[in-house]
């Protein structure tokens, strides 16, 4: 569903952000992205949701290119990062709404979807309230909800469980097992190593702009002679990165 | 297939209460909400501004001009002049009943009292030369002017001797502008001159006993309908009411159109929008659309109560209005979106506005100038062709061809202007933008090296536009008050026949200076306007109030106490604002008496006596009120908000010297302004910020300010900054051969250095106790 080929992004001339990166993600994989702060996680997810473009490389989603069929990439994928807000005035109801429209999704279908994300994440009760009158879990969980509010094949999703508490991390990493059995291809960017080994097939970490290794958590472990996951992120980090 | 339905939704969104785009109401919008309601009051209230009790504010309009006074009338008047002393006695006593009391109007005792009538006699050979007789009745503070034949007295005789039948012909003209006038005219008539009337026929032996044998022609000065040259409802339609509908389209699209995108990428909500299906040329559209129909709509009530009130009425016209707001809201509102696509914060973007805000309304100006002698082609270009098209229309005529060319042209432009912003909108530069510098800045702190070009281009734009805000805000918000505070009372003006050649000349000046004396000139004469005092007292007010809400929306502050405490006006402690209130009060009385000392005791000023008279204590109270906002105002621009606006981002120190330079190169427009009185006034700002950082509040120094300007112009009678206040307790002269350099001449004391000792003199004492102060806190 996405191949990401030697992909390059530089902000300025001098200096690379992302530095050839080519992977793949199939249908019904969860495909996670592993790396510290600045090492180009959201630089790539914002490349493949189409918001930048490669400096050079190529990247395909479902067949399409950005260059050609942006506004049809965009019917196929959900994005969801941190600087995506809810606008704080608005409601949950009237956010469902407006993307309905945006989406050009019909009245029934929206009724179904709404009611399912609602009951699935409990945003019901809070459904008239301003999003700033929100909790940071129910806000979240609310994006969540309207960044698949067109039931994408494909996800992306950058830090998704990034400052909820537990239960509600719970309810969003079940949603996207679900997600995955239902045959979506998603793509995980995470901090957090028991999110990451929980949920993905394949993962890569990424250091300093590359790919310093890419497999199962079993593989990478293996690799690394590692005890654990963890273990094996730091060496591999260690192991890559230039000072 | 495209469907048509988020272009719906986009432009929905406008319309909602707390929707996507009304989120947050900025202070513009505050501004444009305030502004708005006022301007069409005033719209209103300028046609109808007759209900304004100008009577009871009016200096002595009693006197009355007589133009070839015959000897009779003359001989007349003597004779009269005792009993009218004995009736100006006793109407001056009721007259100070009324102002004991109040609820007995001035006027009663002034019209049917001609008691207090002067005659002001002139001679002239033209019966019926309007112009020169409604000056002479403005100069002369007179209501009415009676104009004889220059052989009266013969025509009588030859009455008198059976030689002719005709009667004498005796000619009135009175003011239009007020309905007393004309009763003060019947009065004048029925009574005094029936009563000269008699003393003919006494004189002459003729039998005259009815009024009419003098035949008496009520013959007023014409108004706007029926004299061409005079027409200034016309005039106004072409100007005033063209650059009013402009003003309010320029600021409703400002405040919507920098909000929709600029605003959503500063709250994050952009990228969402961005991310859907809708192709952008349809996200612009929609904005475009969103923006045209809010602002167009009060602009479209705006120009239906202008087509009404002018009597020139008909629907063709108006659509032709209509059409001509449309393109040219739709051409401001592409602008704007253009601005909001390419900024990424609201202010920001509301700065790079600013600019262009301000060309159209000189290309507003420049038409005003040129209305009567423009040429053909201006009706076929954008802006000029809608600004002469609106006021032609307005008048009831409509010039089609340049109505079609003119928004073809207009059109033609906002459709590349469109194309250049769906071109930006598909470039990550303006719709990722803050997160890729965030991202790098991170990047550069981690590894400490030098900061990219790009990034400090960034700041430096970014510190650009800050301190060009802070610059420009106090005289845009300043200048957005006085503005809409003149409208009705040069309304007024113009209604007033005799003033409008005044005005009118607004319209012919030739350079800049010229527009800034004139401003002056009308500004002093507004200044004993009692409508004037009374609008600029409420525009003070709402600065006040703009910036309170402005500064609660920069800073991220909740609750409207909190607001007033941050910009100076903490409202809790009533004792202690009292107190530090009064003292302020009382510091500023003192600082000024002591500049007056020094001006007396050096030989420069001698007083003459008191100056107030009964008449005019109306205006003088009204002044007094009018500096206690005034005072507040300017406080809290130059200090309350400025000095922790460039505190919080740079030193204190640079916000105590940027306020003080500003506030100094705010008054440098004023007139009589010279190198020592820039300097004095940043003397003055510095000392005032220093009591504000000693008092942590801009209570003192708002009293002081208000105290020293009240002091200044009403109590010693010296000018205020260049403008003469209207009435002062004391008279103070100047001798002939005082020395500017101390007395400040034409700026007032605070050009002198007299307010130079002063101040230093404070300025040592406050920076004595701050460093007390300071030292304390530290121990």
């Amino acid at each position: 569903m996405i191949r990401v080929m030697d992909v390059h992004k530089s902000y300025t001339k001098e200096k690379e952000t992302i530095k050839g990166v080519s992977f793949e993600v199939k249908k019904g994989e969860i495909f996670g992205l592993l790396g510290p702060n600045g090492a180009g996680k959201t630089t790539l997810m914002q490349m493949i949701a189409t918001l930048m473009k490669p400096t050079s490389g190529i990247i395909v989603i479902d067949g399409l290119t950005a260059d050609k069929d942006l506004l049809e990439i965009h019917k196929r994928i959900g994005f969801l990062t941190n600087e995506i807000k809810l606008d704080p005035m608005s409601t949950p109801n009237r956010l469902f709404d407006f993307f309905a429209e945006l989406y050009d999704i019909p009245k029934e279908q929206l009724y179904q979807r709404r009611k399912e994300s609602f009951e699935r994440f409990g945003i019901g009760p809070f459904a008239d309230k301003r999003i700033n009158e929100l909790s940071t879990g129910m806000k979240q969980k609310i994006s969540i909800a309207i960044s698949l509010i067109h039931n994408p094949p494909i996800i992306i999703f950058d830090e998704p469980t990034n400052g909820l508490d537990i239960l509600t991390s719970k309810q969003v990493t079940d949603y996207l097992m679900d997600l995955k059995e239902q045959g979506h291809a998603i793509i995980l960017s995470t901090h957090i190593f028991s999110v990451a080994e929980a949920l993905c097939d394949e993962i890569a970490i990424l250091v300093d702009g590359r790919i310093a290794a890419q497999g199962s958590v079993k593989e990478l472990v293996d690799q690394t002679g590692a005890e654990n996951f963890e273990k094996a992120f730091f060496k591999i980090y260690v192991d890559n990165h230039v000072e | 297939m495209e469907s048509t339905r988020g272009l719906k939704a986009i432009i929905g969104n406008f319309f909602r209460k707390k929707g996507q785009m009304g989120a947050q109401a900025s202070s513009a919008t505050f501004l444009v909400t305030v502004g708005f309601v006022i301007a069409v009051a005033c719209a209103a209230a300028s046609w109808v501004i007759w209900w304004f009790p100008y009577h009871l504010f009016s200096d002595e309009v009693y006197n009355v001009v007589v133009v070839n006074a015959p000897d009779s009338f003359i001989q007349f008047n003597e004779e009269t002049q005792e009993y009218r002393d004995q009736e100006a006695r006793a109407y001056g006593d009721r007259y100070n009943y009324f102002a004991n009391w109040g609820h007995m109007t001035y006027f009663e005792y002034s019209y049917d009292g001609y008691g207090w009538t002067e005659f002001i006699y002139k001679e002239s050979d033209a019966l019926y030369d309007f112009v020169t007789f409604g000056e002479w009745m403005r100069d002369n503070d007179a209501y009415l002017t009676v104009v004889f034949p220059a052989d009266f007295d013969e025509q009588i005789k030859a009455r008198q001797e059976g030689l002719t039948e005709d009667k004498p012909e005796v000619l009135t003209y009175y003011r239009t502008n007020s309905l007393e006038y004309s009763d003060m005219k019947n009065e004048f008539i029925d009574e005094y001159l029936a009563y000269y009337q008699g003393s003919i026929r006494a004189d002459y032996g003729i039998a005259v006993t009815t009024v009419s044998d003098s035949h008496i022609v009520h013959d007023p000065i014409p108004t706007a309908d029926e004299n061409d040259d005079f027409n200034i409802g016309a005039n106004l339609n072409r100007t005033f009411v063209p650059i009013l509908l402009f003003i309010v389209l320029l600021y409703a699209s400002m405040s919507t159109g920098t909000n929709v995108i600029a605003g959503q990428k500063e709250r994050g909500t952009f990228t969402g929008i961005l991310l859907t299906p809708m192709p952008r040329q349809h996200i612009a559209l929609g904005y475009l659309i969103g923006v045209v129909l809010k602002a167009i709509i009060p602009a479209a009530v705006i120009a239906l109560i202008a087509s009404l009130l002018s009597f020139r009425f008909n629907i063709l016209s108006f659509l032709a209005i209509l059409v001509y707001l449309l393109v040219l809201e739709i051409f401001i509102a592409s602008i704007t979106i253009l601005i909001s696509v390419i900024n990424d914060t609201v202010v920001s973007a509301q700065t790079a506005f600013l600019p262009v805000f301000l060309i159209l309304v000189s290309v507003c100006v420049t038409c005003i100038q040129s209305v009567s002698e423009r040429a053909d082609f201006y009706m076929y270009i954008p802006v000029h062709g809608q600004f002469y098209g609106i006021g032609d229309a307005l008048n009831g005529s409509v010039d089609f061809a340049g109505l079609i060319v003119s928004s073809i042209l207009t059109l033609t432009l906002t459709a590349v202007i469109m194309i250049i912003t769906v071109k930006l909108l598909y470039h990550e530069r303006y719709t990722v933008s803050i997160d890729t510098v965030t991202e790098k800045e991170i990047k550069e702190s981690q590894s400490g090296g030098k900061p990219s070009f790009l990034t400090r281009l960034n700041k430096a734009t970014d510190n650009f536009s800050f301190v060009i805000t802070e610059i420009f805000y106090p005289l845009v918000v300043l200048s957005f008050y006085q503005f809409l505070a003149m409208i009705p009372v040069v309304v007024s003006y113009m209604r007033k026949a005799e003033y409008s050649s005044f005005i009118r000349d607004l319209a012919n000046v030739g350079s800049v200076n010229d527009i800034i004396n004139k401003t002056f000139e009308i500004i002093s004469i507004f200044f004993k306007d009692p409508l004037y005092l009374t609008l600029m007292t409420v525009g003070y007010i709402a600065i006040i109030l703009t910036y309170i809400f402005h500064a609660g929306r920069v800073w991220k502050i909740k609750g409207f106490r909190k607001k007033a405490a941050a910009v100076g006006y903490p409202l809790s402690g009533a004792k202690h604002i009292a107190k530090h209130y009064f003292l302020g009060l009382i510091i500023g009385f003192a600082m000024l008496s002591a500049t007056v000392g020094i001006m007396y005791l050096t030989g420069q000023i001698s007083f003459a006596g008191f100056n107030l008279n009964t008449a005019s204590l109306g205006v003088f109270a009204l002044n007094l009120l009018m500096w206690v906002p005034q005072g507040a105002s300017e406080e809290i621009m130059f200090r309350g908000y400025m000095i922790p606006a460039f505190s919080r981002r740079y030193k204190k120190a640079i916000g105590v010297a940027v306020s003080a330079i500003l506030f100094s190169a705010f008054h440098s427009l004023n007139s009589g302004y010279t190198p020592l009185a820039s300097f004095n006034l940043v003397l003055i700002a510095v000392l005032f910020a220093l009591i504000y950082l000693l008092t942590d509040d801009i209570w003192m120094t708002s009293a002081i300010h208000t105290a020293w300007n009240l002091t200044q112009g009403n109590i010693y009678g010296l000018q205020v900054s260049g403008n003469n206040a209207a009435n002062s307790v004391i008279k103070t002269f100047y001798y002939k051969n005082s020395a500017p350099i101390i007395t400040g001449g034409d700026f007032g004391p605070e050009g002198g250095l007299a307010v130079t000792a002063v101040t230093v003199v404070c300025l040592v004492i406050v920076a004595l106790l701050l460093w007390r102060k300071h030292k304390k806190s530290k121990t």
